[in-house]
This record gives C-alpha cells, structure tokens and sequence, in this order.
C-alpha cells in the first residue's frame, strides 16, 4: 500500500512538473541566424505540440508554421547556470490565440520581423533574449514556441525569470490559503457533524454490543471450545 | 473569436465557483471570530440567546462593510492580469 501511494504521488508529481516546465516562460541568449517558413502535416496525436492560433486552424490538416533558427548559449538546470559552449535550436513561431497556453499571444508576424531584424553572423553577433516556452524533441518534431525576443548587449547577460517568481510564490500563496479555507471548513462544518454522528454511532455501538454480548454468551453456552 | 467566447464562459464558471468559495470561507471566519471575542467577553458562557443576537449583529455589520464586496477582486483580478498579459506580450 505504502508503494501504491508512493507511485501515485510520483506519477502526480512529474505529471506537474511536465506540465509546468512545459508551459511556464523561459528565456534563452540567442543569436538569430535565420528565420523560415515551412508547411506542416497535424493531423496526428503530435498536433497537441503545435498551436491553435484560430478556430479555422482546429479542423486544417496542414498549414504554414514560421520558424526560427538560432545558435543558443547552453545551459544547465533549466537556464539557471549558464555555459560557455553554444549549440542549435529552432523555435516554431505561431500565436496561441485564446487558447491554452494562455499566453495572448497575436503578434506572431510581428515577432517574425523582429527575428529577422536581429539577424546576424558569427563574425559579427548580435544577442537576444528569446522568451519560449515548450520543447524541442528531434524525433516527434516538435519545437518550442518563440514568444518573445529583445536585444541584448553581450552574450553573457543573465535573465531573471520574473514571471516564474511570481507564479510560484503565487501558486504557494494560492495552496496556503486553499489549506486554510479546508481547515476551516472541516472545524465548521464536518467535525460537529460528525462529531454527532460519532456519538450516536457509539451509543448504537454499546447497545449492539449489549445486546451481542448477551446472545454471545447462549451461543457459547451450547459450544464446547472456549470463547475467544 | 470562438476562442475568446470559449474562455469567458469557462473563465466565468471557475471565477464564480472561487468567488463563492472565498465568499463561504471568509464569512465562516468572520462568524467564528465573533463567537470567540463573544466567548471572551463572558468566560462563563452567558446567555445563549444574546451570544446569537451579537452574532447575527456582527454578522449584519460585516455584509453592510467594503470587506465581502472586495471578494468581488476575485472577478476584476483576472481580466486585469490578462490585459497586462496581452500588452506586454504583443504590444511592448
């Protein structure tokens, strides 16, 4: 039971987490080498990985996805700690409309000229900061979601993750006062009614019990093992 | 624009079950605040029909207050967060 319960949390726990890591803000020192415009099958299950920037957009089998290409600084521990190596990534840029991730975002075109604004060389770089959430998987082609871009002085420069500050002082602050509103529920509510409850259940106890005891005694009277 | 009505209509549900949620759990503590400051004043219990007259008292002087019009922010928040959201993402 106690591995049951253990599992299940685990399971609760990297579901979250996916999903959080998956939809929360992150923020990349890039430099833009390129940007692209490319046609995309989705009509299979990996449609979940890609936007949908409009109603229409729901029912398309394929339609134009504008991408760009960057050479990025590489991190570690989810952009915490910076590194001096540098390697690819693309993001795929598509407005999120109204829909989930609730990013608002509709100025995919205008970002697309921003990216292309910022292009540059190894020669000669100019860095960014791309703000993205999503992932990048090689073997489903999936591509995280450029949201954001803005020009940055050198390729060392640290990004704060504000947003992911608040929302997880938020979401603490949210749990606290969830926790609190259940306590008080259960003092209010559901302990003096079960409280009740738990006092006629006992007073049916003891008579079942009485009354038990007193039939359990002529059974016994008639058994030869004795009683346990 | 199917989207956006989407997301009203669910927004509006969520909102209106936090709204009724919070709005239970602070009358719950307003009501509890006032049998202890009750059960202070008379430390031997006193009379039970006065006990519930300066509840109910308390009671009406909460609703009459700014305090369970401010859950109302429940509503206003959100919708304040989402435009903040969409001009800092598209419009900055």
């Amino acid at each position: 039971m106690v591995y049951v319960k253990w599992f299940f949390r685990i399971v609760v726990f990297v579901l979250l987490f996916g999903v959080l890591h998956y939809t929360l803000p992150q923020h990349d020192v890039v430099r833009v080498v390129n940007t692209y415009q490319e046609r995309q099958d989705l009509n299979d299950w990996t449609r979940i990985f890609w936007a949908q920037p409009d109603d229409q957009s729901a029912e398309l089998v394929n339609r134009d996805v504008q991408f760009i290409q960057t050479v990025r600084r590489k991190t570690w521990l989810f952009g915490f700690v910076p590194r001096e190596s540098t390697g690819v990534m693309v993001y795929r840029n598509e407005d999120t409309g109204w829909s989930w991730p609730f990013y608002f975002k509709f100025d995919t075109a205008s970002l697309q000229t921003e990216a292309d604004d910022l292009r540059s060389t190894a020669e000669n770089p100019k860095w960014a900061v791309m703000t993205h959430y999503g992932w990048r998987m090689e073997l489903l082609s999936v591509f995280p979601n450029a949201v954001a871009i803005r020009q940055v002085d050198s390729p060392d420069y640290y990004p704060i993750p504000w947003f992911n500050i608040f929302f997880f002082v938020f979401l603490g602050v949210a749990w606290l006062f969830l926790r609190a509103m259940w306590r008080q529920f259960r003092e209010r509510s559901i302990d003096p009614v079960v409280d009740s409850a738990g006092e006629a259940w006992e007073s049916a106890d003891q008579r079942f019990d009485d009354t038990r005891g007193r039939l359990r005694r002529w059974i016994d009277s008639w058994r030869r093992s004795p009683r346990r | 624009m199917l989207g956006l009505v989407k997301l009203i209509i669910f927004g509006f549900v969520i909102l209106t079950v936090i709204y009724v949620l919070v709005w239970l759990y602070s009358r719950s503590v307003r009501r509890e605040r006032l049998e202890d400051q009750w059960d202070a004043d008379n430390p031997e219990g006193g009379d039970p029909q006065a006990k519930e007259t300066y509840v109910e008292d308390g009671m009406k002087d909460y609703h009459a207050s700014i305090r369970p019009k401010l859950i109302l922010l429940v509503y206003v928040i959100p919708v304040v967060l989402i435009v903040a959201v969409m001009i800092v993402i598209n419009w900055s």
